[in-house]
């Protein structure tokens, strides 16, 4: 009985002394807890079970995450904006939309949210940054690379990755007459996004430029750049080395294709897809996956940044739920985890060196040379018209694949586009 | 004789294969998703069709009704919560468009037959040809609209714009139906001195029970379909309808046919029961609606 | 025409009209705040520039329908949606006229035929492009796996690459599911025919393709008439089933594509109106054609 009574008193006495630290605790812990944050993202970034489920122990906010097609998710935070009605609380905005939204003001300017130490380590935040605002915080380092599957090129008696575009030719050639793969070289030719920014590449591969300085294209005669890439996709395609279907397809379609072994070259890689080729668990071409400088007629490769970022609208609801969101997706562990899963390029310098450092970074090399060489697509900055402009170019370039109308005709209309969209 | 029975057997039999083709048209596109949905994903890429799946798999299905589901190898989170709304919010638009357009149509396609008032026959006559109409002539003033009224991505708005585009066809098929009953069974009632309403009420609408049914099942029918106008006046999971975020799924699971077609199947549920439950309403309705 | 005794008349007239309204009321203000107020501002939007993204509406006068009249994209536009329409009536009409025939003849099992025949008018739209977007699929779909097994093709090929098969496709999933409707108008109208004018046909000694000049097809006329102006104004509606199976592209887009994307995704409101009037008015009148000609022809009974 006394023991009891002793054990109790004693019990009680430390409960009294804990509890009040005990809602402190908690309060510090997790201050949003209970709350749910509704998040629009892109495929590539379908959070995977145990990321989400430590977001949620972590803060305590249930994430509903939205993923939708890439080409869906402009139309839809175009359409809930103008009615004044977020899509989410936190949404993907794309480096070309920038200009766009930037001058709409449908984006919380987020200059305050970061340490400074963290904003220095975010060199592609430049990109986010409209009217001396920044109105978004990249997370995806995405810049583009040729991959390709050595043993496709192995196995055609090819010793180095192709320099140029005529050796990329040469190979896919090559990969096809000793029947290695069918379509050896993978682009998407469907009218979405991922068709015309494989465009922009290849005009870059040339040697050249889209627009100067006073945003004139350059790329309607025929010895220009982008006349050649296009020329050099359309060719290529005949000649029976792009698959006729790729006028169906997406990018993220041509990646899957390369996955399963049926492409030799992925032309316009993302670089942190690397991590996603090089898994065992996700692709049959683990062990042969592997990066190489953009092909260059110049001899010096060159190639541009695609960076996406997270953005909290004017009018979303739970803006410090969002904005928690936003520091965990930057958080080292999460980056990690994010480029070892689903592929995605941090963008935080001192995450990158982590990664390399520890053997972690998928062909490293190759991508931190690569990414010396990235330069923005447009040097002025993405213009507001950019959206309109490319969704004309992916159409004409998806007419000119199916043959129903030449090179020459198509850059005509995506100058004639480009003209309409400046207006 | 024997010339009689083989043209006959001749018919039959040409009948017998028609009736085949009829459905193997009408029902094979389905018969083959939802066989699709229970094959496994190596299987469905093999070069030749099965016509049914080697081995059945459920998989696709716990993908979407699951505590967890998969996309590009990972394990996500369960999609249900997103599914289960989506299908909630269908129901509610589809049953409260429908329930606003029957009841608005039962009584006003009867003050257009049977009460006289200025501008009757005119205002039929306008809400009729607005059949005509495209929907999309109005749905960008409708959005503008919406958007001062604030009423996008609300139950209420995305409601009363399918009442506005079904009630025509409601109204156009109540109006037959009440234009073919005889008078005389109200004239008596009235005569008895029952007020109007209660005859339209009490004898008028239990006789043209099945012409509600079939209105109801129309509507019903249309707005669980319905897909541009949810497309701009629907953006978030609040009232997100299933149409729309089947196409969603397909975009984010590019290969995965599997996924896609399980997701079609469980969205034609509710119309496939109502077929095969109610079809002889549908019918009716169709039919009466056609005779016109 | 109500047929009420005089002695009752008065009383009930006034009545009426203030019934009637109460009744008529939901019904105005509905369509008129949801379908003929917008239609007003489409109009008359279609004057100015409304595009959210820029700032002002400047009065333009007629210089949007200028605009669609001098693009290119708005052409081909208007060409695809005319091929879909003449596609779409002509097989929805032949294909419901031979199913209704069918329907006609057939007593075992009508009821379970017509739910079948209905069903696919009764999917979503949208689901039914997902069937067919798979049933279409160059690589693993169900029609190049037919064709090769039966020898018609010798490889997998890629129905959307050519303008005309991609045109043929995609108004063949529409056809799927508007045919029904036209089999059931004309099913009702094959009904209505009594059964004695074949008889005394047949007496006359015409044959089965001979009656069905002479005694069907006059008699259907009224819902021939009905279906035909119906699948018209679905067919000029056609969005679903092309946006899922093609997107965006040029090839097969259609008018109501083509105004979503000029409404929703560049912004520009005051083009998107002044397309959508046009393709009312083109609407309207094929339908108008189509009204006309059956009033013409019923008024020589």
């Amino acid at each position: 009985m006394k023991r009891r009574l002793f054990l109790s008193t004693v019990a009680a006495l430390h409960i009294a002394l804990l509890a009040p630290a005990l809602p402190a605790l908690a309060q510090t812990a997790k201050p949003l807890a209970g709350q749910t944050l509704t998040v629009l993202l892109p495929p590539w970034v379908t959070l995977p079970k145990e990321m989400t489920d430590r977001f949620t122990e972590k803060t305590g906010i249930t994430l509903n995450s939205q993923t939708l097609g890439w080409d869906e998710i402009r139309t839809k935070i175009v359409t809930s904006m103008v009615a004044n009605t977020a899509p989410a609380s936190a949404t993907e905005i794309d480096w070309s939309w920038v200009g766009q939204f930037g001058a709409a003001g449908w984006y919380q300017p987020l200059d305050g949210i970061l340490d400074p130490a963290v904003l220095a380590d975010l060199p592609t935040s430049k990109i986010f940054t409209y009217d001396g605002k920044l109105i978004a915080i990249p997370y995806n380092n995405d810049f583009r690379v040729l991959i390709y599957n050595k043993s496709h090129l192995d196995k055609a008696g090819i010793t180095s990755a192709p320099k140029t575009p005529d050796e990329l030719l040469a190979a896919a050639k090559a990969i096809k007459a000793a029947k290695i793969a069918e379509y050896p070289i993978g682009l998407p030719l469907s009218a979405t996004e991922g068709s015309a920014t494989a465009w922009y590449l290849l005009t870059k591969a040339f040697g050249g430029e889209l627009f100067d300085e006073k945003f004139e294209p350059l790329f309607t005669a025929p010895d220009s750049a982008g006349y050649k890439a296009m020329r050099f996709e359309i060719e290529a395609l005949k000649a029976g080395l792009i698959d006729p279907a790729a006028t169906g397809l997406k990018d993220v379609e041509i990646q899957e294709l390369f996955k399963s072994g049926k492409i030799s070259f992925d032309v316009a890689g993302w670089a942190g897809n690397l991590a996603v080729y090089t898994d065992p668990s996700k692709s049959q071409v683990a062990a042969d996956a592997k990066a190489a400088l953009m092909p260059s007629v110049t001899g010096k490769s060159r190639t541009f940044g695609l960076p996406g970022a997270l953005g909290i609208p004017t009018s979303a609801e739970n803006k410090d739920a969002a904005i928690a969101f936003v520091h965990w997706m930057l958080e080292p562990e999460t980056a990690i985890a994010d480029y070892t899963l689903l592929g995605n390029l941090p963008t935080r310098l001192s995450v990158l060196k982590t990664l390399n450092d520890d053997g972690k970074l998928k062909e490293g090399d190759v991508l931190l040379e690569q990414a010396g060489l990235v330069e923005p697509l447009f040097a002025q900055g993405t213009p507001g018209w950019y959206p309109e402009f490319s969704s004309a170019v992916a159409s004409a370039l998806n007419q000119a694949a199916k043959g129903q109308i030449s090179v020459d005709d198509a850059v005509k209309q995506i100058a004639a586009e480009a003209k309409n969209a400046q207006q | 004789m024997r010339r009689h029975i083989l043209t006959l057997v001749a018919s039959r039999f040409g009948l017998a294969l028609a009736v085949l083709l009829l459905l193997v048209w009408s029902v094979g596109p389905i018969y083959w998703s939802l066989v699709t949905s229970l094959t496994s994903p190596t299987d469905l890429v093999s070069t030749t069709p099965h016509f049914w799946p080697p081995s059945v798999t459920l998989e696709h299905y716990g993908k979407l009704l699951g505590a967890t589901s998969w996309s590009q190898g990972n394990q996500v989170q369960s999609v249900w919560p997103q599914f289960s709304r989506a299908f909630v919010n269908s129901l509610v638009t589809s049953i409260a468009s429908t329930v606003l357009t029957v009841v608005i149509a039962a009584f006003g396609a009867y003050a257009f037959v049977r009460l006289r008032f200025p501008g009757r026959d005119l205002l039929f006559i306008l809400v009729v040809a607005t059949l005509a109409i495209p929907a999309y002539t109005v749905m960008i003033p409708l959005y503008r609209l919406m958007i001062s009224l604030k009423l996008i991505d609300t139950y209420t708005g995305v409601t009363l714009i399918y009442v506005s585009a079904f009630l025509p066809l409601a109204l156009w098929l109540m109006r037959s139906v009440y234009q073919s009953m005889p008078v005389s069974l109200e004239e008596a009632a009235w005569l008895d001195g029952a007020s109007k309403i209660y005859t339209l009420v009490r004898i008028v609408m239990p006789l043209a029970a099945p012409g509600l049914i079939a209105s109801a099942i129309l509507t019903f029918l249309n707005a669980w379909g319905q897909f541009m106008i949810p497309l701009v006046f629907s953006p978030t999971l609040a009232t997100k309808p299933l149409t729309v975020l089947i196409p969603e799924f397909v975009t984010r699971n590019y290969v995965d046919y599997g996924l896609m077609n399980a997701a079609g199947i469980l969205a034609i549920i509710p119309p496939v029961l109502l077929v095969l439950f109610l079809n002889r309403y549908l019918v009716q309705g169709l039919m009466a609606g056609a005779s016109k | 025409m109500t047929y009420a005794p005089s002695s009752v008349r008065p009383r009930f007239y006034n009545g009426d009209a203030g019934l009637g309204l109460a009744f008529a009321i939901p019904i105005i203000v509905i369509m008129g705040a949801l379908v003929f107020l917008p239609l007003v501002t489409t109009f008359i939007d279609s004057l100015y520039r409304v595009e959210p993204m820029r700032a002002g509406t400047p009065f333009v006068g007629l210089g949007n329908y200028k605009a669609l009249a001098a693009d290119a994209n708005v052409r081909l536009a208007w060409i695809n949606t005319l091929i879909y329409v003449v596609v779409a009536v002509v097989l929805e009409t032949v294909g419901g006229l031979g199913a209704a025939l069918l329907l006609n003849k057939v007593k075992f099992g009508r009821r379970w035929l017509l739910a079948a025949l209905i069903l696919p008018w009764c999917l979503p739209p949208v689901v039914n492009a997902v069937v067919w977007l798979w049933i279409y699929n160059p690589s693993y779909g169900l029609l190049n796996g037919i064709l090769q097994s039966l020898g018609i093709i010798s490889q997998n090929k890629v129905w959307f690459n050519d303008r005309e098969t991609a045109l043929f496709l995609v108004a063949l999933v529409h056809v799927w599911r508007m045919m029904p409707l036209t089999a059931i108008i004309l099913l009702a109208a094959l009904q209505s025919i009594p059964a004695d004018l074949y008889e005394a046909a047949k007496l006359d000694g015409a044959g089965p393709i001979k009656s069905f000049r002479l005694v069907t097809l006059p008699l259907i006329s009224g819902g021939l008439a009905i279906a035909l102006s119906q699948s018209t104004v679905f067919a000029f509606n056609l969005f679903d089933e092309a946006w899922i199976l093609t997107g965006s592209s040029l090839d097969t887009r259609t008018v109501i594509i083509q105004v979503y994307m000029s409404a929703f995704q560049n912004l520009k409101f005051s083009f998107g109106m002044a397309l959508s009037i046009v393709a009312m008015l083109a609407s309207l009148l094929v339908s108008l054609i189509y009204v006309l000609k059956v009033y013409r022809e019923t008024r020589f009974d």
